[in-house]
């Protein structure tokens, strides 16, 4: 082969490359782009081309009881499953990284266990689990709140561990002894020196965990009680009955609010170094 | 459990400060237990006591005629599944829009995962953005987005007819082809993603010397770039297997109830008709089947890369 030919074939190479990468971009963009066309329609009926363009699907989503009960429920539970797994999975990470000890690995890998199971196999789990706690205890477990969020405990603590090793694993151990022998305390050491360093594990740690819990459906399909419904799950059984303007403009405000929370978390960790 | 997940984050960092001090005064392991226990007990008395109780469910009997569970061993429950064509049928379909699904992400995400690594453009972030935000909004929104292209008065139909391209619109939704498409769509991120890290971590050095040696770009890609990307094929590959073969909205959604997954199908057996042995054993065969596969593309690439 001739070496013009071999440049030819490589710019072909480029063009054919790009060409791909934008398709593939374009597949997992399109559902979004349209949906939130569809938010904006002026008919009910999602018929293209539109008829108009209106507004008013956003202020009907507040008469939408489902959605704002989902909203606040998801809120809820998003926030303080993300709260309380930091509190255990930052610990727990700083312990795998900095100590030896047999099964110490077994315990890695346990703590990263919920995320390798399904999340279907987590909820039916979890609901035959609430079922025998229930007739054990004799007190209330299936469907309540706190039952809801240890689940959700769970799937955030393998996020925490794993963004937390992560950011552990680069981390200069000769500065925390630089400032022991300056004389600062291990107190001091530990909040000048070790959760600065590894504070954008945290931040990455926290919104994985936030949305990881907030946009859960599977697990929280079996977990949820009567009139108790997270907003992933109202979102599917509105789907299951019609799709609307309504429903486009409801995941409309999921995806500015993931949007904007990502968008903030990109100030203190670049989403390139942990993802 | 209860005195675990009322600690508060501040009092936790001042136990992660102590642990330092512990560590030097010589009481490490003790501090390590302090540290490490309360998650790795939420963890286990969370998960694994329920996988179990799971299973043993699985070899419960179930009464039709009262609705009741009745404690027995047996594996009729497994029998049932592996014994009815529908449901032979249902694991099936599965595995075949798992494995189409996964192929597929391979193919499409390779591309975008290499310009994502070796691009310099200062858009770099942003583009890397839009691949993770999808990621986060969750399935059934995204389900929605191809409704509205799907439905025989969406954007698809309407486009081909006002073209007079066809009279009749096509049957897209609640067919394999939707969400085949929809699943697609969900799992590409995951794959890209995976890619996108290992491929990063080649050096562009090695490319170069292989087109200097005059190497076709195709012959570099097969002879290179493929094998020094292996390991994010696989952690890809298999990721995507999984979510494939787990995949909830998007076949509840696009493929409508006559298009039965094994996920909705556990969810119909829990929630629908309460049989919960038989839900407990199609929730272990469904996690068995996606186990074997997954350690099976372990041992094979395992098995190429070493020769």
């Amino acid at each position: 082969m001739t070496s013009s030919a071999l440049l030819d074939s490589r710019r072909v190479g480029r063009w054919a490359l790009n060409g791909a990468a934008g398709l593939a971009l374009a597949v997992i963009l399109t559902p979004l782009v349209f949906v939130t066309w569809l938010a904006f329609f002026r008919q009910e009926i999602p018929s293209f081309p539109p008829e108009g363009y209106s507004l008013r699907w956003f202020a009907a989503i507040a008469d939408e009881k489902k959605f704002v009960d989902g909203f606040s429920l998801s809120l809820q539970l998003g926030v303080m499953a993300t709260l309380i797994g930091l509190a255990l999975g930052v610990p727990a990470a700083l312990c795998v990284v900095r100590f030896r000890f047999p099964g110490r690995e077994a315990l890695g890998s346990l703590l990263l266990l919920p995320l390798m199971v399904p999340g279907v196999v987590l909820g039916t789990s979890m609901y035959v689990f609430h079922v025998e706690a229930e007739n054990a205890l004799d007190v209330d477990v299936l469907g309540t709140f706190w039952a809801l969020l240890a689940g959700h405990v769970i799937i955030v603590i393998p996020w925490v561990v794993r963004l937390v090793m992560a950011s552990l694993a680069g981390f200069d151990r000769t500065i925390e002894e630089a400032a022991h022998n300056l004389g600062a305390n291990p107190v001091t050491t530990f909040f000048r020196v070790t959760l600065p360093m590894i504070r954008p594990g945290i931040v990455a740690a926290g919104l994985f965990g936030f949305v990881t819990s907030f946009g859960n459906l599977e697990m929280s399909l079996f977990l949820v009680g009567p009139g108790r419904t997270t907003l992933p799950i109202a979102i599917l059984q509105y789907l299951e009955w019609r799709i609307d303007p309504t429903i486009a403009a409801v995941s409309v405000l999921q995806i500015l609010l993931i949007g904007g929370a990502m968008l903030v978390t990109d100030r203190f960790v670049k989403i390139s170094r942990v993802v | 459990m209860a005195i675990a997940s009322t600690t508060t984050a501040p009092a936790d960092t001042a136990a992660a400060a102590r642990l330092i001090a512990a560590e030097e005064r010589g009481g490490a392991r003790l501090t390590a237990a302090m540290l490490v226990t309360p998650a790795t007990i939420l963890v286990a008395v969370g998960l694994l006591i329920p996988l179990v109780i799971l299973f043993r469910y699985s070899l419960n009997e179930f009464v039709t005629q009262r609705k009741l569970m009745v404690e027995a061993v047996t594996i009729a429950n497994y029998a049932k599944f592996f014994t009815d064509p529908y449901y032979i049928n249902v694991l099936v379909r599965t595995l075949r829009v798992a494995v189409t699904v996964t192929a597929i992400c391979l193919v499409l995400g390779f591309p975008l995962a290499y310009v994502l690594a070796r691009t310099q453009s200062r858009f770099k972030n942003l583009l890397l953005m839009l691949v993770v935000l999808p990621l986060f909004v969750g399935s059934a929104v995204r389900a929605a987005g191809w409704m509205t292209l799907f439905g025989s008065k969406g954007a698809i139909n309407a486009t081909l007819m006002g073209l007079g391209l066809i009279s009749t619109p096509l049957e897209i939704m609640y067919t394999e082809t939707a969400v085949i498409i929809g699943i697609t769509a969900v799992n590409l991120p995951f794959m890209v993603l995976s890619l996108q890290s290992v491929i990063e971590n080649i050096g562009r050095d090695v490319e170069e010397a292989a087109f200097s040696l005059g190497a076709h770009p195709l012959a570099m890609f097969r002879r290179v770039l493929w094998p020094l990307a292996l390991p994010g094929v696989l952690a890809g590959t298999i990721l995507t297997f999984i979510l494939g073969m787990n995949a909830y909205a998007t076949p509840v959604l696009l493929g409508g109830p006559k298009f039965q997954m094994m996920g909705p199908l556990v969810y119909g057996q829990f929630a629908g008709v309460n049989n919960w042995p038989f839900g407990a054993a199609i929730s272990f065969i469904l996690m068995t089947a996606t186990l074997l596969l997954t350690i099976a593309a372990n041992l094979i690439v395992q098995r190429r890369y070493r020769r």
